[in-house]
């Protein structure tokens, strides 16, 4: 089996100097928009595709890291200073020594591609006329792009060193990205002669077609005749499509072409069967939930295939085992690997009800409540308390559902979330609310709660505060219960009306209050 | 292990016992010299195998040098792009880096191999040999040379099964030179043998002493007159003839599949001609003409060969060697009208 264990870039779009390891079988990339997940995929296939034109065609302008340009620009432009861009892909032990030594960044021995674009060297004295004058102009024009093993040997795509196939659901109606997408799948499929020997077939049925189908038109002509094109364009590998049912994919739907791309993609035919790496982005796109649950179900069973899954989607990170995510945050130059996540923790994920573990993982201030009502309530809380929104505080409140607090705290723990429990005392603050949180608090990780056991939960400290605006809501036509009692039975409901109607009156329980004032310190 | 120098005559089917030991499942490293011979082995083991296995790695000496010992393992460290086959500067120390790279960053050939010895990295390039083989084999050792003779001593302390292969006296050109390093290598039979023995290899001189390509009567002519050791397998009898009438000469000389080789400049000649020391590997060819230059013919005229100086007796060795049946020689006066 042929793997990537780690990528490292050098002045690489938004990475200047990035380092990332991977596991041998699923990797979820995930992060938030402009977080760099597609570029370290499109990283990877520039570097195992080891196709020059592929580079040229994105341009080194939009590959170079844009903040090192600006530097340079703005010093004082020597040729020796210019930057370069690396990108490196360290690979498992391959048996092969060619692949093998120590041309890689840190010179260390490994097995591993990359790519690099430096300053072509016969072109200096024309660089320095460039750089000289007075604009901001890159001589990007003058760089040389290089794919080299570290070994020190030249590459080019004809060398599989690995064999990959990369979808990208954004782009699944565009005919090309069809067409490289069959043609990849069918050489991974189907072995080398006998693709040579369906080719010549093909061509002879076209030929055979010609001189007796044909021949009933070209028997009426003469000098001129018609023939059935054959060639680089049009031969079996250009003509082939793949179909389910008899209905070619590319007519089917969006969401099915996705489906349909990802399975074929994901299965294996026979052993000997070599597709070494699949790379795929955000896998979600157009899909119902409930093929994506399929999906997932069929990417959690695939073997012998390194997976790469640039994702947004809480299902698809926790349920194919959060420990396999690669936290990438635009903020921050390093990337967290979840590895070291409690499997435990890793495993509730998984099997909890749909979650919203990502937006929690992507956050860095995070009120956790206990249920709904809470939750609906909070953002109108927040506004009275603090003056401002929580959107505009870029503070994310989590309903967590009953006792599962603990889970999300191991994350926040393991990623450094500011995180504030806002939580019932359910009658016992010193156990509930205090010996229970006892590992977890610390200075991102605070539990907030009503110090009064006789305030056991958040309708009771509610109804307190706001007695007149509840019993005006809820007594009205009512004889058995009581507005508090009523609100007890109907937390939601009324947590909803309270927020519909009364919400700029609402006066907040003082254990809230604080969580607020906490998580903004 | 078993490490072990074979020395063969010409014709002993050493290139075959390269190729016997080879198995599908084998990592090995096969080095020859020329891109002739490894061109050669490559197509014997595609015949063997029906096509290469992915253990068997065949490389150009200088390609092995090179690509495997050399940028691997300092290329981070001292970027080159290339070798040149300039001299290296008279005067820089060996310990500066002009010693062994140009200024536009090409490695000196001929110190390349003194480079890794001198930057310390032997014990890296043995661990890289043992991670990816398990056999090496080297034929024409006889033409390593200067460092890179060094270089193949060096590389006996690699706990791999080697086998090195080589006809002393095919000894027609160096791998490189490099002033007097090893500069009387090649003077004497048995003190090279003994460097050998030295490094830790086992010398044998007797498994491939006798020639499959020659009959006894090529056989006998090389022994007696340029004093080389050479038996045969066979027991047939062919021609060993000097040709002196005019017409045979030129006979041969439009003959299309006698093969006619010259000292040098065979290219100044039409037809199917070559030089001596460039047939070296090749067995091709059934009957070979061997044109004598005018001070050669006259050592062979008094029975005096073995004076000859010792890189054109072997070369000319070489030469009346690639013969499978009939040899003849032709003075070179004979064949005055037919050059260019």
């Amino acid at each position: 089996m042929r793997t990537i264990d780690k990528v490292k870039l050098l002045n690489y779009k938004r990475f200047s100097s990035f380092e990332v390891s991977f596991s041998p079988d699923i990797n979820l990339l995930i992060g938030d928009n402009e977080a760099g997940k597609s570029s370290i995929l499109t990283a990877m296939e520039l570097v195992v595709g080891g196709s020059k034109n592929k580079v040229e065609l994105l341009g080194l302008e939009s590959l170079f890291s844009t903040s090192v340009i600006t530097e340079f620009l703005a010093g004082e432009k020597r040729v020796e200073d210019l930057p370069c861009l690396h990108i490196e892909l360290h690979l498992n032990e391959q048996g092969n020594p060619d692949l093998f030594g120590r041309n890689n960044l840190d010179g260390v021995q490994a097995n591993g591609l990359q790519l690099i674009c430096e300053p072509s060297e016969e072109l200096t004295s024309e660089i320095k006329q460039v750089l000289e004058k007075e604009s901001g102009n890159f001589p990007f024009e003058y760089y040389s792009i290089r794919f080299l093993t570290f070994s020190g040997e030249a590459y080019t795509g004809y060398r599989k060193f690995l064999r990959y196939l990369a979808l990208d659901s954004s782009q699944i109606n565009s005919e090309y990205a069809t067409k490289e997408y069959i043609k990849t799948v069918y050489e991974s499929i189907v072995e080398h002669p006998v693709r040579v020997n369906l080719q010549n077939e093909y061509r002879q049925q076209k030929i055979n077609f010609k001189d007796n189908n044909l021949a009933v038109v070209n028997d009426a002509l003469d000098d001129y005749q018609f023939a059935v094109r054959s060639g680089y364009k049009s031969n079996l590998e250009t003509d082939l499509t793949i179909t389910e049912d008899d209905v070619p994919i590319e007519h089917r739907g969006k969401g099915r072409q996705c489906f349909i791309k990802t399975e074929f993609a994901l299965r294996r035919y026979r052993e000997e069967q070599r597709l070494d790496i699949l790379l795929l982005e955000e896998p979600e796109n157009h899909l119902s939930h409930t093929n994506m649950k399929r999906l997932i179900q069929r990417i959690s069973e695939s073997q012998a295939k390194q997976l790469f899954i640039a994702t947004h989607s809480s299902l698809i990170s926790t349920r194919l085992d959060l420990r396999n995510s690669v936290l990438l945050n635009s903020s921050s130059p390093e990337a967290v690997l979840l590895n070291d996540l409690p499997e435990d923790t890793s495993r509730f994920f998984m099997k909890a009800p749909d979650n919203n573990v990502l937006e929690f993982v992507l956050s860095s201030k995070v009120i956790l409540v206990e249920g709904d009502a809470e939750y609906i309530l909070i953002d109108a809380i927040y506004s009275n308390v603090t003056g401002s929104t929580l959107e505009a505080d870029d503070v994310h409140v989590i309903s967590v559902g009953g006792t599962s607090f603990k889970r999300y705290l191991d994350l926040a723990k393991f990623l450094n979330i500011r995180t504030a429990v806002v939580r019932d005392n359910d009658g016992d603050h010193q156990a509930n609310c205090i010996e229970s949180y006892e590992e977890y608090e610390g200075d991102n990780i605070q539990v907030f709660f009503d110090k009064d056991d006789a305030n056991s939960t958040f309708e009771i400290c509610l109804y307190a505060l706001n007695q007149v605006i509840c019993d005006e809501l809820f007594s009205p036509g009512r004889r058995k219960l009581t507005p508090l009692g009523y609100m007890l039975k109907n937390k939601a409901d009324c947590a909803f009306r309270l927020r519909d109607e009364k919400a700029d009156q609402l006066i907040s329980p003082e254990y809230i209050r604080q969580a607020l004032a906490w998580i903004n310190e | 292990m078993d490490k072990r120098v074979i020395f063969s005559v010409a014709g002993s089917g050493k290139t075959s016992y390269i190729i016997d030991g080879l198995e599908e499942s084998s990592r090995a490293l096969v080095v020859t010299y020329t891109d002739k011979n490894a061109l050669n082995l490559r197509v014997r083991v595609f015949r063997k195998f029906g096509y290469i296995p992915a253990g068997i790695k065949i490389y150009t000496y200088y390609r092995f040098l090179y690509s495997f010992c050399c940028k691997p393992i300092l290329g981070h460290e001292i970027p080159s792009k290339g070798i040149t086959w300039e001299l290296p500067p008279r005067f820089a120390k060996k310990t500066s880096i002009e010693h062994y790279v140009d200024a536009s960053r090409r490695l000196y050939g001929n110190r390349i191999a003194k480079l890794l010895d001198v930057a310390g990295v032997f014990p890296e390039l043995i661990e890289r040999i043992e991670k990816y083989f398990d056999y090496i084999y080297i034929d024409e050792v006889q033409d390593f040379a200067g460092n890179d003779f060094n270089l193949l001593c060096r590389l006996a302390e690699a706990d791999v099964q080697q086998l090195l292969v080589g006809d002393f006296f095919q000894h027609t050109f160096d791998t490189s030179r490099d002033g007097n390093v090893n500069g009387n290598l090649h003077d004497d039979y048995s003190t090279y043998k003994a460097k050998f023995v030295e490094a830790g290899f086992v010398v044998d001189s007797d498994l491939l002493s006798h020639s499959y390509r020659c009959s006894p009567t090529v056989c006998a002519f090389v022994s007696e007159n340029l004093g080389i050791d050479i038996q045969s397998h066979r027991a047939d009898e062919t021609e060993v003839t000097l040709i002196e009438c005019r017409e045979h000469a030129n006979r041969i000389f439009n003959c299309c599949e006698t093969v006619k080789l010259f000292y040098q400049a065979s290219n100044r000649y039409d037809g199917f001609t070559e030089n001596w020391g460039a047939t070296k590997g090749q067995n091709c060819y059934e009957d070979v003409c061997v044109v004598l230059n005018p001070s050669t013919f006259k050592l062979f005229q008094e029975s005096a060969l073995k004076k000859l100086a010792p890189q054109t007796k072997n070369k000319l060795y070489v030469a009346c060697t690639r013969a499978n049946r009939h040899l003849f020689f032709v003075p070179e006066a004979m064949y005055k009208q037919h050059r260019k």
